[in-house]
């Protein structure tokens, strides 16, 4: 039940929340963040309760939901999911915080779609029956596209509908393979089963070299829903809009968790359904994660505008983690795990404080600012830690994820990890020039004018980044105390990927056969 | 009397029903020297009607029944389908009583009219006979063209019932040729002897080959695929909106339950060239639907070609019933989809119909403009019946396109599916737009909308509907499932 309770309590929250009338702002916000500390609280338990030891699929809860078809309500967790589900219940408290300042109108509107939205993707981490994936995954569109298109910018609404079509075109390519799969595996066991357990059993027909064989179709099916929504090189160009036009609480959701929606799905579905295809076209994989990691630093170093530096830093930072996954060995694996967290962290707490700055000048123009350390010292400070975490300074997070990433690169070709390695002085580059025009050297137009006085964080304010300031070092210092949880479900996924098998934990396995629909063959 | 005339008339009982109790409300007005009868009585016999008949369908369902000589057929899909064709009438009736153009002076005949297009759409869902199938077709639109022109002052109205009786007499002729053709080379109009000569005159005889894509298209006209589709948004648009609901759901589900029974033949297996002609219409019809309107303004004509769309999407299903191995799959996908289809049109229409306060006014997008300030139930229900027709989950129209892709997959028919899905992407653009227009424009307080209670209620019913049988989607496909194992 604790999984179900985690992944639902938002939602509940979020129809509490709306009975709330819609003059009382302040209860509305501190019913929101007071729901999404349960949640996360909750979260923590499935932490101190999680058996690190086994790779299997733990928590497991099944009914049955569609069994004419085998689709079953079906949640698990297991190394790979795990950090994800606190990454997404740790940063809804963080966001729905630090909203406070930025979202002023329609505040109830605002903190129920936050709520529905946790709800939709705490599914898509848990679910373990592919049809219950797919309807999360598309249902976290649509609080998404209200977050931008309520919220946003100038551009919002060309910004928010491209968003929602770019993905949902993804996203159906990849609901035609999951039917396909669920016809493969009534035609070969006898019964439907949407399960991805019952999917990696499947041994699906592979012709290297050609398109049209099934695991090649259906690899790429998957492949393009998910490169979309990483968003990876070509497939990328919905990001910066979305960034740009969504407030500062929809860009944390989106670079923080929403973007990892898109790598899980990789580390969950694309490399263990389709083991032969994933090798045989690894190579396209890391190419385009390359050219993204270096053409979103290009591009990101020309930027005006910081929130769309900060945009751009993401797809280049995404890029390390399909190298990572698509190296396929422990290390690019683990790094690219780690590096999820590390992104959510890390540019989540960018995208915050550039909001913060925002809320102060109402520009986000990197030539209008400058000696903005003089006036605001202690967001210089943060947003200097940030940097650092950003651009893999030793010592923080990124450091450790990169350097993962990095040495599984090399262990696949050492061109490979040279390109990615000039990503990282890049990255450096782009992010320390923007850091110098706008908190050293004279003061620009925006911070001299004494028209609006600048104040320094509140303490609210410095509540909302502690978090993750604290994240930042604890994650750089002491790498194991989250990479145990997952270690042993990243070897067990790299080291049978041909042959990968999820078993449903032993202790649990009685409690699910008695849950286990009895599967209706035929029609 | 002999005992099988009197079984026969206890199997069509339900459409006595209709008939009679359609007659007391004109009745009521001849009597009264044609004053208009209270409208609660009118719409009470209404549904007094609609019960009766849906009382009299579930008493009579169960196993599967002929009468009068094999020519009516009662199995599941009659019952499940005349169900949902009550419903949704009931519901246009609620429309119609609060709507502008249809209450007041002429409601006793209205009713009447309904009533008996009713009528003819459960002949239509029952017959198993090619001649019965056109009695049902013509006396469902006859009603149809009056009702179409029961919009008192509004010339689009006219000029929409004009349209769609000329061209729908025309397209009745075609049907008729095509029934000719294939009594002069099958030798029967009787729907299993068809389906056994399928097989074996397909392939062989051009002029049975004729007769039947002529029926096609004759099906074609009435749930509008192209080339046959040009009239659905003048006519849809220029009807008023009660008519414009009913017609755009019931007609749909009835029409294409006539045409499932003529595709329930393993012998279309070979004609690959009738299904290639077949998918191409599917194809088109989804593209031409879905492209049109992107480019509408008018929030009636885009809901008009959106239902355009949704034909081809059940063509789909149709096609994957008629040609593929399992017909049952197609079959059970096609009727989920019909009723998924019919909740949240309905509900949709039910919404257009709230902006229309005076006749001759067309609803526009930028109507919605702020709506969600002031109505934010009405527009979230809106909200959801839109993004349900896009297919989202965990939705209805979600779960609809869900089994019809699979039906579809099943028999491997990517091409098609992967056109069926192009068009679901494309179509979110343009039924994102109301939303956008509700929820994210710059606040300008809506129009008043007037009180009109029950369609109000439908809008909200609906779309929680759409959202609970979404979520527990499972019993309803299971019962349409067991209807259609235990038809045809």
């Amino acid at each position: 039940m604790l999984l179900s309770a985690i992944t639902f309590f938002p939602l509940l929250f979020a129809l509490l929340v709306a009975c709330i009338p819609g003059s009382r702002a302040r209860v509305i916000r501190a019913v929101s963040l007071a729901s999404s500390l349960i949640v996360f609280g909750l979260s923590l338990v499935l932490l101190a309760k999680f058996d690190r030891a086994t790779a299997a699929l733990q928590f497991v809860e099944r009914l049955p939901w569609v069994p004419e078809l085998g689709v079953s309500y079906f949640l698990g967790v297991d190394g790979i999911s795990l950090w994800l589900v606190i990454l997404t219940t740790f940063l809804t408290p963080v966001i729905s915080l630090g909203s406070w300042g930025s979202i002023a109108a329609k505040v109830k509107g605002f903190h129920v779609s936050l709520l529905v939205l946790e709800t939709a993707m705490l599914g898509s981490f848990l679910a373990m029956d592919a049809i219950l994936f797919y309807v999360f995954f598309e249902l976290s569109l649509v609080p998404m596209y209200f977050m931008i298109g309520i919220w946003g910018g100038a551009r919002r609404i060309y910004a928010t509908v491209k968003f929602f079509i770019y993905t949902m075109l993804g996203s159906l390519m990849m609901l035609l393979a999951i039917i396909y799969l669920m016809y493969a595996h009534h035609d070969t066991v006898g019964v439907f089963s949407a399960s991805v357990l019952d999917f990696y059993k499947l041994k699906i027909p592979f012709v290297a070299g050609s398109f049209i064989n099934p695991q090649t179709l259906l690899f790429f099916a998957f492949a393009l829903a998910f490169a979309i929504k990483v968003p990876m090189f070509p497939l990328h160009t919905w990001l910066p809009d979305a960034h740009v036009e969504a407030p500062t609480p929809g860009s944390v959701v989106l670079a923080g968790v929403m973007l990892k929606m898109g790598t899980y799905g990789f580390m969950r579905f694309v490399l263990p359904l389709f083991p032969e295809a994933a090798s045989y076209w690894a190579w396209l994989f890391i190419f385009l994660g390359l050219i993204g990691i270096v053409y979103g630093a290009l591009v990101a170093m020309v930027q005006p505008d910081i929130k769309k530096l900060v945009a751009y830093s993401s797809v280049s930072h995404m890029g390390y983690i399909i190298v990572g996954l698509f190296a396929m060995n422990v290390y690019g694996a683990t790094g690219g795990l780690y590096q999820m967290l590390n992104h959510g962290v890390s540019t989540g707490a960018l995208f915050l404080l550039v909001g913060m700055i925002y809320e102060r000048t109402h520009s986000r123009e990197i030539v209008k600012y400058g000696g903005l350390a003089k006036a605001l010292p202690v967001l210089a400070i943060l947003f200097l830690i940030v940097t650092m975490s950003s651009i893999a300074v030793p010592l923080t997070n990124g450091f450790v994820g990169e350097f993962l990433i990095l040495m599984g690169t090399f262990q696949v070709s050492k061109a490979y990890g040279v390109v990615a390695v000039t990503g990282v002085i890049l990255g450096a580059a782009y992010m320390l020039w923007m850091v110098k025009r706008v908190f050293f050297g004279p003061a620009g137009e925006l911070v001299e004018n004494t028209g609006h006085p600048l104040r320094d964080l509140s303490p609210r304010e410095i509540v909302v980044m502690a978090p993750l300031v604290v994240l930042i070092f604890w994650m750089g210092l002491f790498p194991n105390h989250f990479l145990d949880y997952s270690k042993v479900s990243i070897e067990h996924l790299i080291e049978t990927r041909d042959n990968y098998q999820l078993t449903v934990n032993p202790s649990e396995a009685t409690d699910v056969a008695r849950t286990t629909p009895r599967s209706e063959a035929g029609k | 009397m002999n005992m099988q005339l009197l079984k026969d008339i206890v199997i069509v009982s339900p459409l006595i029903a209709l008939f009679a109790l359609s007659l007391f409300p004109v009745m009521i007005k001849v009597f009264r020297g044609n004053r208009e009868p209270n409208p609660y009585v009118t719409l009470f016999l209404g549904f007094m009607g609609l019960s009766l008949a849906t009382g009299l369908t579930a008493a009579l369902s169960g196993a599967k029944q002929t009468a009068f000589s094999g020519a009516i057929v009662f199995d599941g899909v009659t019952a499940w389908m005349s169900y949902l064709v009550y419903l949704i009438t009931a519901v246009s009736l609620m429309l119609s009583f609060d709507h502008v153009a249809t209450k007041g002076r002429q409601f006793a005949e209205y009713v009447f009219l309904m009533l008996n297009s009713v009528l003819g759409m459960i002949v239509l869902i029952m017959s198993n006979d090619l001649i019965v199938t056109f009695i049902g077709i013509e006396t469902m639109s006859l009603c149809l063209y009056v009702l179409c022109a029961m919009g008192k002052e509004d010339v689009l109205s006219k000029e929409a019932a004009f349209k769609y009786f000329v061209l729908g007499s025309f397209a009745s002729a075609i049907f008729l040729y095509g029934v000719a053709l294939i009594y002069g080379t099958v030798g029967s109009t009787v729907f299993p002897e068809i389906l056994e000569a399928v097989g074996t005159l397909i392939s062989t005889n051009k002029l049975f080959l004729i007769g039947l894509g002529l029926v096609t298209l004759g099906f074609a006209f009435k749930v509008s695929i192209f080339p046959l589709h040009a009239w659905t948004p003048d006519v849809y648009h220029g009807a008023p909106t009660p008519v414009t609901a009913f017609m755009a759901t019931a007609v749909k589900a009835s029409t294409f339950i006539a045409f499932l029974r003529l595709f329930n033949s393993d012998g279309y297996g070979d004609a690959a060239r009738f299904q290639g002609v077949l998918e191409w219409l599917a194809v088109l019809t989804m593209l031409i639907g879905n492209v049109a309107a992107v480019m509408q303004d008018n929030f009636k004509r885009m809901l008009a070609y959106s239902s355009v769309a949704h034909s081809g999407y059940l063509m789909v299903g149709l096609i994957a019933a008629g040609f593929g191995s399992n017909f049952n799959a197609g079959a059970t996908s096609v009727v989920f989809y019909l009723f998924s289809y019919s909740l949240m049109t309905l509900g949709t229409f039910a919404l257009v119909a709230m902006f229309e306060r005076a006749e001759n006014t067309a609803m526009s997008m930028d109507d919605l403009k702020g709506l969600a300030g002031r109505y934010p139930l009405l527009s979230l229900s809106l909200a959801i019946l839109l993004l349900s027709l896009a297919g989202i989950p965990p939705t209805l129209g979600f779960f609809g396109k869900f089994y019809l892709f699979s039906a579809a997959i099943e028999q491997d028919m990517y091409w098609l599916v992967f056109w069926g899905v192009i068009n679901s992407v494309i179509s979110v653009y343009y039924y994102l737009r109301p939303i956008v227009m509700m929820y994210m424009t710059d606040d300008q307080p809506a129009e008043v909308l007037g009180a009109h209670l029950m369609t109000r209620m439908t809008v909200v019913f609906t779309a929680l509907l759409v959202v609970l049988l979404g979520l527990a989607s499972s019993p309803v496909l299971k019962a349409v499932q067991r209807s259609v194992v235990n038809l045809f």
